[in-house]
């Protein structure tokens, strides 16, 4: 299978933005609109239809930061290892936070719900800047600090993952 | 992904959820976490250092209900015992008391890195005592 990035047109980068991507997906989307196979055969359509699916896979990946700075490093060989250990100071950084999160929610207090979030949020902005720093670095290797980066950032994901879902539990509360 | 009852049960009554003073001497406390999906877990243990038994066991574990379940089953499990049988407690045992599918499997790999981790945390802190006190 091809990699998501040449899959939709795109260069092997960290550093792509939104727009580009969303513009690469679009174009490709148009081409491959089933539309476009009517009257052709139906071994045409089901290669269009396939690689449509392709496309739509490639863009969950490539629009996702973390999707992404993982498939760049499993292109380059440098996949990061499921074995590989959380640093120490990032278990203890995220179960302080998720501590401080639990206790805000049940004792109702959305403020510091909102506060640890907007936190969160700068966080997960500033570790893809790390990671695109790291990248430009190292293009070529898949270095520890780059696979720390992603372990951190999968962490913060994770968490903000839970943190939409509490926001929007208490968004739907009238 | 369908949990067993026993997941489920332990997921909506964990027991032993809570905190042991990390600072006092005879509490081990271990952190671990699960990288590949971002979970994380605290268990902690209170040995009567002249027994040898442990006392209390407490954990929080910000995960899945699979990781949960294991850890709250963990804790059951080593009250009572000495540190050296809570050594001995293997992720394989957890497995099969809550009949962990493979993708959840790790869970359990995880309560037991918990275990041992708070374990060697207890043994440096006594082990540092020792050192003071002679």
């Amino acid at each position: 299978m091809s990699d998501p990035f040449s899959t939709l047109g795109l260069p092997a980068s960290f550093d792509l933005r939104p727009d580009e991507i969303d513009r690469a997906y679009r174009d490709l989307q148009k081409v491959l609109h089933p539309d476009r196979f009517a009257g052709r055969s139906p071994q045409e359509r089901r290669l269009g239809f396939g690689r449509a699916v392709e496309v739509n896979q490639a863009y969950r990946i490539v629009r996702n930061e973390l999707a992404r700075a993982e498939a760049l490093l499993t292109l380059r060989g440098h996949a990061v290892s499921p074995d590989r250990k959380a640093l120490p100071a990032l278990l203890m950084e995220m179960m302080e936070r998720r501590e401080a999160l639990s206790e805000a929610r049940a004792a109702g207090d959305l403020e510091t719900v909102r506060a640890v979030a907007e936190e969160v949020r700068s966080e997960r902005a500033a570790a893809c800047t790390q990671l695109s720093e790291l990248f430009a670095l190292e293009p070529e290797a898949g270095s520890s600090s780059v696979a720390d980066a992603v372990i951190r950032l999968r962490y913060l994901e994770r968490f903000l993952d839970e943190l939409e879902a509490i926001e929007e539990d208490a968004a739907s509360v009238p | 992904m369908a949990y067993s009852d026993k997941v489920i049960e332990h997921y909506e009554n964990p027991r032993n959820v809570g905190t042991l003073d990390k600072e006092d001497p005879t509490v081990g406390t271990g952190l671990v976490g699960a990288p590949a999906c971002g979970d994380v877990m605290r268990l902690q243990l209170r040995v009567n250092p002249e027994t040898n038994i442990i006392e209390d066991a407490k954990f929080k574990t910000f995960g899945c209900g699979s990781a949960i379940a294991s850890s709250s089953l963990a804790t059951e499990w080593v009250k009572g015992k000495t540190v050296e049988e809570a050594m001995e407690l293997r992720n394989t045992e957890l497995v099969k008391e809550l009949n962990l599918p493979p993708v959840k499997i790790h869970c359990s790999v995880l309560a037991e890195d918990a275990i041992k981790s708070a374990i060697e945390d207890y043994r440096r802190k006594q082990a540092a005592r020792r050192a003071e006190t002679t």
